[in-house]
């Protein structure tokens, strides 16, 4: 074929159109099509802490799994709500802190505070942000980016919860098995429910508010209502996130507002593929473990990091999962015009 | 009236900090997070020229500026100009590039307090009872040109105008036959410039750190905000409002909730007055 | 078969290039200091190269006797980035579960340096039982508190420098000093918003009180603020003669040279005053920081002849770095090498029990005077004189050069005042 005549064609796998819709029962195959990315992603994610080399390698497992929460939990709200959510720190601050405080103070254990930091937690980030609810635009992100840097001059300021100090001597899980499974089944019972989520009506209202809010008003649904709820889930899910790091590190301090804990699972949904919730998770499993192999390199790694960001805006900005799901789905041919 | 004076000062200085990033946003919509990174590279250069190769301060000075915005025309070039009109992505990635230039410079080698530049003049003066050194009433002189300086080139320069014309409204402007690329990569130049000038003035008074370069960055944004995104007038008495309620409330609470009051200027207004007080998005301030 | 055979082959050899490997190096394994520093700040690579200095200095020497091997000793640093204010404190947990678990580090030193993550990082040592010897910017009470509190657990931590409570007292002492030889009794305090330096702001307000000082004020500030002017002049205008600063952050060299160019009437007497512990404080100044006063916790981080070592450890630091120690860790890091070296020969192992026992028995004269630890709580037993115990220092900035002024026992020069103060 000449060049001038070619053009690149892609078009869907056999398998793919076999599996569609009900026909996929019809044979073990297209089951085995449709089951097996869900299946290795689920069955990895279990099998890693069993895989790693040693307690260093399977704390980070957790340190991704925390990471990864926040991370669905910003592309929950930024794809499906239209919301973007600039400061997952505050999320990881509030819920830390709560646990941190019913642990040490109240003396309960933490298969109770890690809840209850969840809902008390997520009630107090809605809370907190409800005024800017009703505005669009810009507002949302740059509040939530404000939100952690004030708590953390706040407490630093009044001298709350042990001040700069932070809250020391809280307890840890039980067992190390506990620590690691805990962490890793939520997460996925979190990816999982929030898939099934957007797929309900209330997904469907989320998503009508992101793409045309007048419509929905339209509609005689209050919008500041379905917006709060969704922030709530997603403030439980970081404040879920953040009562496990303090139980996991047995501390909780103002540092847990950092900024890095609002940027890392940013960069996660980006590397992974905005949009799909399972993204952001691949994007925390490579981002995290990369940034602890380059530790060696000192302050170097965050530039290797930073520059590793902005290649992928500019040049894969679907991330890595929409480039997956093309290959897995498609293929790609030359074709005569 | 020690209030006054250095309630001045500091209103003046967030001013300088803030009107490079007011300058970028209003223009070409794109939020410049890497602006606190201008800001230091441009006072470790300015550092690098004067100290180590050994040029004379102005030299080094208008040498760092240039420098500055050729480093904010290339930034717009390369990057930004891809990402123009994503919101998320054009925040991502100049803050990546910020980050990039901050902790570059950290491993590069700029580490400890011992970077400082020159001040401008020596000495003190007394004005009403109030002792002030000189370089800080220069500080306050610059500030004030540099926004009337600002004020005529927008207002009065073809240039400026085309600038205040996409300001106002893109579209329009394109279909006037100014290129939106071409002024967007000019402001983001001008931002950079700005960002260096605010360095060279301010700097001199401390040490360069680069943990100075995230402080600007918020306190930029903050100024920004009170002021309306995409005014820099408002930038400018927003600058003021936010600096006399950090001096007061070093004299009238105490001094460490200096910070505290600086974010809650900008919660206040998010609450109160979403688009500023001369923010020109009012369409973004509709209640749903 | 073939195939089978060809695999036999490639594993006895593996086997065999495995045993030759490990063979002679099992002879002389290195003992691995693990060190979780900020590297990118003061009090990070001043510990980092006092503890690469005695290290090499030890093995050069032979190495350590342990038992009736001689092992040298190897040093692991990983940066924690703990001192940057938007880094969380799990980094800095993270760098010490690396050393500890991936690396195999046998001994930390130097600790990470924010007392934060330090205090966090506490629990984590008594879970993986590793001696901690901590050196440098971890100056709060806490820290021995909490040992004193839970010996069982927290016993494998040590603290080899003096800490905020010391720092007051000798900083008290040196105001009875000035009382007596100016008559000075106005002190205004400063203090940055960290735990360690406001609590000791607030208890320094009590003591001087006390003493018969007047405090005309307290100012608080927090992390970042670049502006000191109110405070300055409220300084001024009460009749301050003191100004006690507790700041470690970069923006006290905006208040130090605004201090110079208003001519304040106050001396500025700093406690861990960052910016003024180094070498290149002078020029960054160009010269503003004259008169500055700043407290360097332990003798040896500024020249004095405490003891026989001191000048020995101070020339050969400023030989291998190029430039004279700075910030306060650089001495209690390379004195924390040797106290392990002396604990694990006394000990006969490295076994952490055995070594924690040894370190509290430990009684050798160091860098900065006799070497003690307190049994109960793990902090180094201070004293004005150094045949006694751990000695501090408090230097000036006297025309260019960093001149020790307390304690009487080790001091080369006199506090100056600054010329206009005495119109």
């Amino acid at each position: 074929m000449s060049k001038e005549n070619r053009r690149k064609e892609r078009i869907d796998r056999g398998i793919k159109v076999r599996s569609d819709g009900l026909y996929a029962l019809l044979s073990w195959r297209e089951m085995a099509y449709l089951i097996a990315p869900r299946f290795i992603l689920i069955a990895g994610l279990l099998a890693l802490p069993l895989l790693m080399p040693g307690l260093y390698w399977q704390r980070v497992i957790s340190i991704v799994c925390i990471y990864a929460m926040v991370a669905i939990s910003f592309d929950f709200l930024a794809h499906y709500v239209g919301l973007v959510c600039l400061g997952g720190a505050f999320f990881i601050g509030v819920g830390g802190y709560i646990a941190g405080i019913f642990n040490a103070y109240f003396g309960m254990p933490p298969l109770v505070t890690i809840p209850l930091a969840a809902i008390a937690g997520g009630g107090f980030c809605t809370l907190l942000l409800l005024p800017c609810l009703p505005l669009r635009g810009v507002y949302f992100a740059i509040v939530t980016l404000m939100y952690p840097l004030f708590m953390a001059r706040i407490i630093e300021a009044f001298d709350l919860f042990g001040g700069t100090d932070g809250i020391l001597g809280i307890d840890s899980f039980s067992s190390a098995f506990v620590e690691q499974y805990f962490v890793v089944g939520i997460l996925l019972v979190f990816l999982f429910g929030l898939r099934r989520l957007v797929n309900t009506d209330m997904g469907l209202i989320f998503t009508a508010i992101m793409d045309n809010d007048q419509a929905v008003r339209a509609s005689g649904i209050n919008i500041t209502h379905y917006k709060a709820l969704a922030v709530f889930i997603a403030s439980a899910m970081g404040c879920l996130a953040g009562a496990c790091l303090t139980h996991i590190y047995m501390w909780s301090g103002i540092s847990q507002f950092a900024l890095d804990f609002s940027i890392l699972p940013i960069a996660a949904t980006v590397i992974g593929g905005a949009g799909t919730l399972a993204g952001p998770v691949i994007g925390c499993l490579i981002l995290v473990p990369i940034s602890e192999l380059l530790r060696d390199f000192g302050t170097l790694r965050i530039v290797f990091y930073a520059s590793i960001l902005v290649a992928f805006i500019l040049f894969r900005s679907d991330g890595i999962m929409a480039f997956a799901k093309r290959k897995y789905e498609q293929i790609e041919r030359w074709t005569q015009v | 009236m020690e209030i006054l004076v250095y309630g001045t000062i500091n209103s003046v200085s967030l001013a300088l900090m803030g009107l490079g990033f007011a300058m970028v946003y209003g223009i070409s919509r794109v939020p410049n997070f890497a602006h606190g990174a201008l800001y230091i590279i441009c006072g470790f250069v300015t550092w690098t020229l004067f100290q180590k190769l050994g040029l004379p301060y102005g030299l080094a000075i208008v040498l760092s500026l240039a420098a500055n915005g050729i480093l904010g025309i290339l930034m717009y070039r390369l990057v930004l100009i891809r990402v123009r009109g994503m919101s998320i992505s054009e925040i991502i990635s100049s803050y990546a590039i910020g980050l990039a230039i901050l902790e570059g410079l950290r491993y590069g080698g700029f580490r400890g307090m011992t970077y400082t530049l020159p001040v401008f003049m020596d000495g003190m003066v007394v004005i009403g009872g109030v002792p002030v050194d000189y370089h800080r009433i220069v500080m306050v002189i610059i500030g004030i040109l540099l926004v009337a300086g600002l004020w005529l080139f927008t207002h009065f320069t073809k240039l400026g105008l085309a600038l205040q014309g996409m300001a106002q409204d893109e579209r329009a402007a394109l279909m006037l036959g100014i290129d939106s690329d071409f002024m967007a990569m000019l402001a983001m130049g001008f931002g950079a410039i700005l960002a260096g000038v605010a360095a060279i003035t301010i700097l001199p008074l401390g040490n360069i750190v680069v943990e100075s370069g995230y402080h600007v960055l918020i306190m930029s944004i903050a100024v920004c905000i009170v002021g309306g995104l995409g005014s820099w007038m408002g930038a400018f008495f927003a600058a003021f409002i936010i600096g006399y309620a950090q001096i007061l409330s070093v004299v009238f609470l105490g001094s460490h909730f200096q910070m505290v009051v600086a974010l809650l200027a900008i919660i206040l207004t998010l609450i109160l007055k979403p688009s500023g007080l001369f923010g020109q998005q009012k369409e973004l301030e509709d209640r749903v | 078969m073939k195939r089978i055979r060809s695999g036999m082959c490639v594993a006895l050899l593996a086997l065999a290039g495995m045993v030759l490997w490990c063979g002679p190096a099992a002879a002389q394994k290195p003992i691995l200091l693990g060190a979780p520093l900020s590297s990118a700040y003061l009090y990070g690579w001043d510990a980092e190269r006092g503890i690469r200095l005695a290290v090499d200095e030890i093995n050069a020497a032979g190495g350590v006797a342990v038992g009736d091997t001689k092992r040298p000793f190897a040093v692991e640093v990983i940066d924690t980035r703990d001192l940057e204010p938007g880094v969380p404190v799990s980094e800095a947990l993270m760098a010490v579960e690396r050393l500890i678990l991936n690396k195999g580090a046998d001994f930390i030193v130097g600790g990470p340096n924010r007392s934060e993550a330090a205090l966090a990082a506490m629990s984590l040592l008594s879970k993986h039982k590793k001696v901690s010897i901590v050196t440098s910017g971890v100056l709060t009470p806490k820290y021995h508190k909490t040992v004193e509190a839970n010996y069982d657990k927290f016993k494998y931590c040590f603290r080899i420098h003096g800490e905020a409570v010391n720092l007051i007292g000798e900083i008290i002492a040196n105001f009875a000093d000035l009382k007596e030889k100016y008559g000075l009794t106005k002190v205004f305090i400063m203090a940055q918003d960290v735990s360690h330096a406001r609590g000791a702001a607030e208890v320094m307000g009590k003591v001087a009180g006390s003493k018969g000082f007047e405090v005309t004020g307290t100012e608080i500030y927090p992390t970042g603020a670049t502006d000191f002017s109110m405070g300055l002049l409220k300084a001024k205008s009460t009749g301050a003669q003191i100004i006690n600063i507790w700041m470690d952050m970069p923006e006290s060299a905006i208040l130090l040279k605004q201090w110079y160019d208003l001519k304040i009437p106050a001396l500025p007497f700093g406690s861990t005053l960052a910016a003024a512990e180094q070498p290149g404080f002078w020029d960054a100044t160009e010269g503003k920081g004259e008169y500055t006063l700043c407290n360097v916790v332990n003798a040896g981080n500024a020249p004095s002849e405490a003891t026989p070592w001191t000048m020995k450890f101070y020339n050969a630091y400023t030989e291998k770095w190029g430039v004279e120690p700075e910030g306060l860790g650089a001495s209690s890091s390379y004195m924390a090498v040797y106290a392990l070296k002396d604990a694990i020969e006394r000990a006969g192992t490295i076994d952490s029990d055995k070594v924690v026992t040894a370190l509290e028995n430990i009684d050798m004269m160091g860098v900065y005077g006799r070497l003690r630890f307190d049994p109960k709580t793990h902090q180094v037993i201070p004293a004005t004189d150094p045949k006694e115990g751990a000695v501090g220092s408090i230097l000036q900035w006297q025309d260019g050069k960093r001149v020790v002024v307390y304690p009487k026992s080790i001091a080369m020069g006199e506090i100056l005042l600054p010329p206009w103060m005495n119109e």
